[in-house]
């Protein structure tokens, strides 16, 4: 009642002025709900609207095999890495050198110091090759540590694993990186967390790089499903699961395990193959997921729409919107790191 | 004391909270206020484990009345492993009057008879709840203390609950069971959880009801067309889905279950023009539930509109039906009704 009151008191020039202002300010700094300030990217205008589909390729033709099985089973806690300066792959041996003398500084002079087993490390740094998929993707890098017994000649046991990859980045985006730069926009760990801070922080101090941590949203998550139900006719996803949830008190997880054929069949009569050179436009994936909601909804009444997409999986792998990751089989590892890429660029900072 | 009592005293004095063990101990009976006395509870488990043990043997304590033990833990721990719910159908007349001793004597005969090694041993509780515990053994082996079987049973009501029963003892527990009680038949309710009391309370509908308002239905069938006053408009229908989300699951405080799952077997529903909706075959899928508090989560899931009110049939069976398992199957071809079947 009272700011009624005072509104209508108000001298209508001063109302106008102050109109204007809002929109002008409106016009000079775009409020993008998902960026912080200082987190604009070169690449936030460019979130494609359609990809290629999932294609079976014979990866093992290009990739070791053995190094490829290293990269599946873990479960991978995901982050962003923005472009390492004066990053070398010939050097791999000296670094895995540096990194080895850093971490077990590091943990001698902290207080946390396990005595046993983990006296002794071993980084071995070492190049996958032929997990890139243009010219100006870097070749992957993975590292692992060991750790040496200090009593009796038993086999170095590993205890942590990470990778640091580029598939099918934004080729304007790297080719705009002046020369001294190697972009490996994706970096995957599985192992303490205390380790995994060390190797970033010997990566940060070498490369004069940064990391940051990395969460899937529901648009990533829901291009996985489609992508990876696409996959069905050629290799069976067994099952497709989506979790939700729903933010009640206590909180409440759905999960709804849909039936590969019938998820596929579903996927198959929104998709038409003959759109443009078995593309997916968004709106395709949007449908699918539209469809499967609104067969809950007609079930159990309940908008998923309130509560978050958590996670996403089928054999072929999983994801979880807190950023963490499953391969579960190297077929269409690489549609999954195409995806996973993009995602990192765009975190990137600039 | 023999390698199985000593497992089995190992196990529950692992299992039981420092604070909780002398009130255990006093519970089982079997030592001394004396003996219990000297026991030291701020001892590692490893030592007071063998503290007891030696106490155990002073009293000459055997096998037998380690189980003992066991089962006063499961009794004060109703909420361990996963409890399976029962009902039994079909009361001859007598079944009204089966009492404790007489149920006792039936069941331990029966199952007597039909398997040649087993260890039964049964207690009734304040509240009516007959506890069974049962070790099995095989025409040549002895009972197996360390992987029992637990059955609480109401008596003069159908409900059973088991805990760790293995299908080869299936059908003997099922026909000593039935035979007792005086019954004709077992059925699975179709509902399990870890929380024994919650299953009991939402089966025996010992938890606060809501029923359906006449007053309000009437009201609201004879309702005016739509109040100006949009803000009463708006408490009116907070306070009705509000009212229907506690119909549906309860008021207060409500059984604790954890998961409802339902098995759909039906046709696709989704988007009316997805072509996908002409066919005639199932859309086939698995849908889970689970909160640690389910029937709570879901009345503040409808009254805070994140579900439509009034309840769909299929969650508002979890407490009508006391089920969490259920499967969802066409009623017949053509019909949209969805209807908890089987």
């Amino acid at each position: 009642m009272e700011g009624r009151v005072s509104a209508v008191n108000t001298p209508a020039h001063t109302r106008l002025t102050r109109r204007k202002s809002y929109g002008r300010n409106c016009m000079e700094s775009p409020v993008v709900f998902w960026q912080t300030p200082g987190h604009l990217t070169t690449l936030g205008t460019r979130i494609p609207t359609s990809r290629g589909a999932a294609r079976s390729r014979n990866i093992t033709s290009k990739v070791d095999p053995e190094q490829l099985a290293l990269l599946v089973k873990h479960e991978w806690k995901l982050a962003y890495v923005t472009p390492l300066y004066r990053f070398q792959h010939t050097q791999l041996k000296l670094y895995s050198k540096h990194l080895t003398a850093f971490i077990l500084a590091e943990k001698q002079q902290g207080v946390a110091i396990e005595v046993g087993l983990e006296a002794g490390f071993k980084v071995t740094l070492s190049t996958i090759h032929g997990m890139a998929e243009t010219e100006e993707d870097a070749e992957t890098v993975f590292i692992q540590i060991h750790s040496k017994p200090t009593f009796g000649a038993d086999a170095l046991k590993p205890v942590w694993r990470g990778w640091l990859t580029c598939v099918n980045g934004d080729g304007e985006y790297l080719r705009s990186l002046p020369p001294d730069f190697v972009s490996l926009p994706l970096f995957c760990s599985s192992g303490s967390e205390s380790l995994t801070s060390l190797v970033r922080v010997w990566f940060e101090r070498t490369f004069d790089c940064n990391f940051g941590s990395l969460f899937l949203n529901s648009t990533t998550l829901n291009w996985l499903a489609a992508l990876w139900t696409g996959c069905h006719p050629t290799s069976n996803i067994r099952f497709l699961k989506l979790s939700w949830t729903m933010p009640t008190q206590p909180s409440l997880d759905i999960m709804y395990t849909v039936n590969p054929q019938d998820a596929w069949e579903l996927w198959n009569s929104i998709h038409t193959e003959d759109s443009a050179e078995g593309r997916i436009h968004i709106d395709e994936v949007q449908r699918f997921m539209n469809g499967l909601e609104t067969h809950f909804f007609r079930h159990f009444k309940i908008y998923l729409s309130a509560g978050t997409l958590t996670k996403v999986a089928t054999s072929l792998g999983s994801a979880h919107h807190e950023g963490k990751i499953k391969i579960g089989s190297s077929d269409y590892i690489d549609t999954l790191l195409t995806l996973l890429t993009e995602c990192a660029l765009h975190r990137t900072p600039v | 004391m023999d390698e199985q009592a000593r497992a089995i005293l190992q196990r529950i004095l692992r299992k039981l909270p420092s604070k909780k063990t002398p009130s255990t101990l006093r519970a089982w009976g079997c030592l001394s206020a004396e003996q219990l006395e000297d026991l030291d509870y701020t001892q590692p488990k490893w030592l007071l484990l063998e503290n007891l043990i030696s106490k155990c043997e002073e009293s000459g304590l055997r096998l037998k009345d380690v189980t003992k033990l066991e089962m006063v833990y499961h009794i004060e721990n109703p909420n361990q492993g996963k409890w399976h719910a029962f009902k039994l159908t079909e009361p001859e007349d007598e079944a009204v009057s089966v009492d404790f001793t007489q149920f006792k004597e039936m069941f331990v005969a029966h199952l007597e008879e039909v398997v040649q090694h087993v260890s039964i041993r049964m207690k009734k509780q304040e509240d009516g709840a007959v506890w069974i515990r049962m070790a099995w053994g095989d025409n040549l082996t002895r009972p197996n203390h360390l992987k029992p079987t637990y059955a609480v049973h109401y008596l003069q009501t159908p409900y059973v609950f088991i805990l760790n029963l293995s299908a080869k003892h299936k059908p003997f527990l099922y026909q000593a069971l039935v035979l007792s009680s005086r019954h004709t038949s077992i059925n699975e309710a179709h509902l399990s959880g870890r929380s024994l009391t919650a299953m009991r309370d939402l089966l025996m509908k010992q938890y606060q009801q809501v029923f359906p308002n006449q007053e309000r239905t009437l009201k609201e069938r004879n309702a005016p067309p739509s109040h100006p006053n949009i803000e009463k408009e708006h408490a009116e229908s907070a306070e009705r889905t509000h009212q229907m989300a506690c119909e549906a699951f309860g008021d207060g405080t409500v059984p604790k279950l954890e998961t409802a799952v339902y098995k759909l077997e039906t046709r696709y529903r989704g988007s009316s023009n997805d072509t996908l909706s002409d066919r005639d075959e199932l859309f086939r899928g698995v849908v889970k539930f689970s909160s640690p508090n389910l029937l709570e989560s879901l009345r503040h899931c409808v009254s805070t509109g994140m579900a439509e009110a009034p309840v769909t049939p299929l969650l508002s069976s979890i407490t009508q039906k006391g089920r969490n398992y259920f499967v969802i199957a066409e009623k017949a071809p053509g019909a949209t009704s969805q209807t908890p079947a089987r």
